[in-house]
C-alpha cells in the first residue's frame, strides 16, 4: 500500500534536525549573508536580489523558496531549533501566533518612515506596535461569466453592484440550465469559510471584534443579515472547495465566483473561449455599506533569533520599495504591492482586471491582529460551516460564535 | 561477529536519529507544556495534557472517527485481498502481468493516490460522469458530512487491497501441492478445498494483514489531509490529523506528543490482542513476514 504518514512527532523533529544543519545567518570575508524565506518561485524573485546585490554589494542573500504546503511547518522548526532564518516572508494568517508569542523583534521604531509609503499595516500591528512590513497584499473579487450574464439577458457592462442586484443574477443564472449554478459557494474546507463570508459582513458594516479587540462583536445585526444573505444562495450555488470553484468557472460551469488574482493568469490560458469580467464585490445597497473584500499580506519579519538582524532589515526595506515588488506581482499575479505608490503603475493602465482588485483592495478588510487569533478564526469557521450545512440557522451559528469567542477573549492567554 | 554487526550500523543510525529519538523525546514532551515558538517557556505539567485529552471532545470524536475508519476499511481491505489472492492463484496465464498490475497501488504515494481520487470525486469528476450516464443525480462525494468519510476509506481500501492481496498469494503459495492434489483426489470440492485448506493454512498471513492494516489504519493522516483536512462539519477529523492541528496550528507540542502517546497506547494494546490470536493459529507464524511480495523458492510452484 502507499506510504502512509508516520506520527508527526518524527517529522518534526526530522524537520528541526533538517533546518538546523542549515546555516544562518553568516559572515564571510566582511560580506554578510541573510538567509530569506519566501514563497515566489525563484526565477521570479531571483532579478530582484540580484539588484539587491549590486546596491549592496557587502550583502548576500541566501534565499529559499518556502512551499504553501510545508512552508509553516518548517518555519515553526526553525524557530524552535534555534535556527530562524533572518528574513522571513509570513502570511497575514500566520502572523498574530507569531506576534503573540513574541516571535518577531518589534520593527516599530526602525520603520517609522515607511509607514505613509506601504499600506496593510493593520496586519502587522499588535496595540499598536509593528512586527513585520507589509510586503505585498491580496484580497478577493468577484469572477462573473460575461456569456452566462448575456445568456438570461443582463447586460455584463453593467454588473450587478448590489446584493439584490447580485442575488437576482445568480437565480437567474442558476435556473438558465441543469448543469449551471448561479455562485460558486466554498464548503468542504472550513479554513476558508470566514474570508469567503465576512466580506459580506463587512461591507454591512458587521466585524469581529470590537476596536479595543477586548470583545466580540459577531453576534450584530449586521453580521445576521448578511450571513442570511450569503445563505440565501446557498440554492442557487455550487457548494465545493476553492480549486474546484476556480475549475467550475473555468468551464463556464457557474456565474459568479469570488477568487484571487492567480485566476487572471490562469483563465486565459486554460479557458481562451471563457469571457469573464472581474467586478468589485456587492455592497448591500446603492446607498448603502462598502463593497468589502479580505484582504490578506505577505509580510516580512525578523525572527528574534535570527543572526543577521540589521541585514536583513536592509534587505526589507528593499524589497517593499514599489519598483521592487511590481516586477515581482508582474511575475507571480499573487499579491499586489504594498507601496502605496504602486497603485499608480502603468502596469495596471494596460491591465484593467488587475486594476480592479488594486481598486478591490482599497476597501478590503483585514482581520485583526489577535494574540489568540487561531482559535478566534477555528470558533468563526466551524460556526459558519454549520449555518452553509443547515445545522444551525444564520443568527444561532453567529450567536455561538459570539458566545464561544467572547469566553475565549475572558479566558486572556 | 563484528562485522555481522557493522553491517546494521547504518541502519541502527538511521532507526536512532530518525525512530528511537524521536519517540523518546516525544514521551517526555508530552509531560510539558511546550510551544515550539517559545521554546524558553516550556514547563513540566506532568501527566496533565493525558487528563485533557481524556476530557476533551474533540479527542473522542477524532478517536471515533478512526475507530470508524479502521472498523470500516479492515474487514473490506482484508475479503477482496483474500478473493483477488485466490483469484490470482487460480489464473493459468498473465499471472506476473495481473500481480504487478494488483501491486500498482502499492508503489504509489498515498498523496498521489490522495490526488487522483480528488478528482475522480469531483462534482465534475468521473464517478459522477458515470452516474450521470445512468441517470442519476450527482454525488457530492466529499462535501457531504456523510459520505466524506467513506468515500475516504473506499479510496484506502482500494489502495491497499492488492499489498495485502500479495501478502495473502505468498503465503497460498507455501502450500505443498502434493496436499492439494491428495485433496483433490479424495474428491474434495474447491470450496471445500479452500475452507478446510487453504484458509487454515494462510491464518497466520491473515492475521498478519489484519494486525499491519489495523496499525497503518490507526495512522490515517495523508488522506485526509489532501481531500478533506477534517471536514466537512469534522466528519474526517481522525486522531492523527487532530495531533497534527494541535501540533502546527496551535503549537501544543506537548499535548499533541500526549496524543500521539495514547494513540500508541491504543494500537499497543491492540497489537498484543493480535499477537495473542497470531499465537493460537494453528500453523506456525513465519518469524519474520516479508514486508515486500516474496514467493517461497526451492519447494516448487505452489498449486494454491
Amino acid at each position: 500500500m502507499g506510504s502512509r504518514g508516520h506520527p508527526v512527532v518524527a517529522l518534526w523533529v526530522a524537520l528541526a534536525l533538517a533546518v538546523a544543519m542549515t546555516g544562518c545567518g553568516r559572515r564571510d570575508r566582511g560580506t554578510t549573508t541573510v538567509v530569506f524565506w519566501q514563497f515566489s518561485p525563484l526565477p521570479a524573485i531571483q532579478p530582484v536580489l540580484d539588484k539587491f546585490h549590486h546596491e549592496h554589494p557587502g550583502i548576500r542573500v541566501e534565499v529559499e523558496q518556502l512551499t504553501w504546503q510545508s512552508g509553516r511547518e518548517k518555519i515553526v522548526a526553525a524557530v524552535a531549533a534555534g535556527r530562524p532564518p533572518d528574513l522571513c516572508e509570513i502570511g497575514s494568517t500566520f502572523l498574530p501566533g507569531l506576534v503573540a508569542d513574541s516571535t518577531l523583534i518589534d520593527l516599530t521604531d526602525s520603520i517609522a518612515d515607511l509607514k505613509p509609503e506601504l499600506r496593510g499595516w493593520r496586519v502587522t500591528e499588535y496595540l499598536g506596535r509593528s512586527y513585520a512590513i507589509p510586503w505585498m497584499l491580496g484580497t478577493r473579487a468577484m469572477y462573473m461569466n460575461a456569456d452566462l450574464m448575456r445568456g438570461v439577458g443582463l447586460p455584463p457592462e453593467n454588473p450587478p453592484t448590489t446584493w439584490t442586484d447580485f442575488a437576482r443574477a445568480v437565480e437567474q443564472i442558476d435556473a438558465a440550465g441543469p448543469d449551471l449554478k448561479g455562485f460558486g459557494m466554498n464548503a468542504g474546507e472550513r479554513e476558508v469559510l470566514f474570508k469567503k463570508f465576512m466580506p459580506f459582513a463587512w461591507g454591512n458594516g458587521g466585524d469581529i471584534l470590537d476596536s479595543t479587540l477586548t470583545h466580540s462583536v459577531v453576534y450584530s445585526p449586521q453580521n445576521v443579515e448578511a450571513l442570511r444573505f450569503y445563505l440565501s444562495l446557498k440554492p442557487f450555488s455550487l457548494l465545493d472547495r476553492q480549486e474546484m470553484l476556480d475549475e467550475a468557472f473555468t468551464r463556464g460551469r457557474i456565474g459568479f465566483t469570488i477568487s484571487g488574482p492567480w485566476m487572471l493568469r490562469k483563465l486565459p490560458e486554460s479557458a481562451p473561449q471563457l469571457h469573464f469580467v472581474v467586478i468589485l464585490m456587492p455592497r448591500p445597497g446603492k446607498d448603502r455599506g462598502t463593497p468589502a473584500s479580505f484582504a490578506g499580506a505577505e509580510a516580512l519579519g525578523i525572527f528574534r533569533g535570527a543572526k543577521e538582524k540589521s541585514a536583513a532589515l536592509t534587505l526589507a526595506r528593499f524589497l517593499v520599495r514599489e519598483e521592487n515588488a511590481m516586477p515581482l506581482y508582474i511575475a507571480t499575479g499573487n499579491a499586489f504591492p504594498a507601496a502605496a505608490a504602486a497603485v499608480e503603475d502603468t502596469y495596471f493602465v494596460s491591465h484593467p482586471r488587475d486594476k480592479v482588485f488594486v481598486q478591490q483592495l482599497q476597501t478590503a478588510v483585514a482581520p485583526p491582529v489577535h494574540p489568540r487569533w487561531v482559535e478566534i478564526e477555528e470558533i468563526l469557521n466551524s460556526e459558519l460551516e454549520e449555518a452553509i450545512y443547515g445545522k444551525k440557522p444564520a443568527d444561532e451559528a453567529l450567536r455561538s460564535a459570539d458566545q464561544r469567542i467572547g469566553a475565549l477573549l475572558q479566558t486572556g492567554r | 561477529m563484528r562485522g555481522r554487526f557493522a553491517g546494521l550500523l547504518p541502519w541502527s543510525l538511521f532507526f536512532a536519529v530518525f525512530g528511537l529519538v524521536p519517540l523518546l523525546a516525544a514521551l517526555v514532551l508530552s509531560f510539558y507544556s511546550m510551544n515550539p515558538l517559545r521554546p524558553d517557556l516550556t514547563h513540566w505539567v506532568g501527566g496533565a495534557n493525558y487528563a485533557r485529552a481524556l476530557g476533551s471532545p474533540a479527542f473522542w470524536h477524532a478517536l471515533r472517527t478512526t475507530a470508524i475508519f479502521v472498523v470500516g476499511t479492515l474487514p473490506a481491505t482484508l475479503v477482496l485481498a483474500y478473493v483477488v489472492a485466490a483469484l490470482l492463484s487460480r489464473l493459468r496465464r498473465g499471472e506476473a502481468f495481473f500481480r504487478a498490475a494488483i501491486f500498482f497501488p502499492a508503489t504509489l504515494s498515498m498523496v498521489v493516490i490522495s490526488l487522483v481520487f480528488k478528482s475522480l470525486y469531483a462534482e465534475q469528476g468521473l464517478l459522477n460522469g458515470w452516474l450521470k450516464g445512468l441517470g442519476f443525480p450527482a454525488v457530492h462525494w466529499l462535501q457531504d458530512p456523510r459520505l466524506a468519510l467513506p468515500s475516504i476509506m473506499a479510496m484506502d481500501v482500494w489502495a491497499s487491497v492488492g499489498y495485502y492481496a500479495i501478502l495473502i498469494l505468498a503465503g497460498r503459495k507455501t502450500l505443498p501441492v502434493e496436499q492439494l492434489e491428495a485433496a483433490r483426489l479424495e474428491g474434495m470440492r474447491a470450496l471445500a478445498i479452500e475452507r478446510r485448506i487453504i484458509l487454515p493454512h494462510v491464518k497466520p498471513v491473515i492475521l498478519f494483514v489484519v494486525l499491519l492494516n489495523t496499525v497503518r489504519s490507526f495512522q490515517i493522516f495523508i488522506e485526509v489531509f489532501v481531500l478533506t483536512r477534517g471536514g466537512p462539519l469534522e466528519s474526517t477529523l481522525t486522531l492523527v490529523y487532530h495531533l497534527y492541528e494541535r501540533a502546527f496550528y496551535h503549537f501544543e507540542m506537548g499535548y499533541a506528543c500526549a496524543l500521539a502517546y495514547l494513540l500508541l497506547l491504543l494500537v499497543g494494546v491492540i497489537l498484543l490482542l493480535q499477537r495473542r490470536l497470531i499465537a493460537r493459529a494453528p500453523v506456525e507464524v513465519p518469524a519474520e513476514m516479508p514486508l515486500a511480495p516474496a514467493v517461497p523458492r526451492g519447494t516448487g510452484r505452489g498449486a494454491a
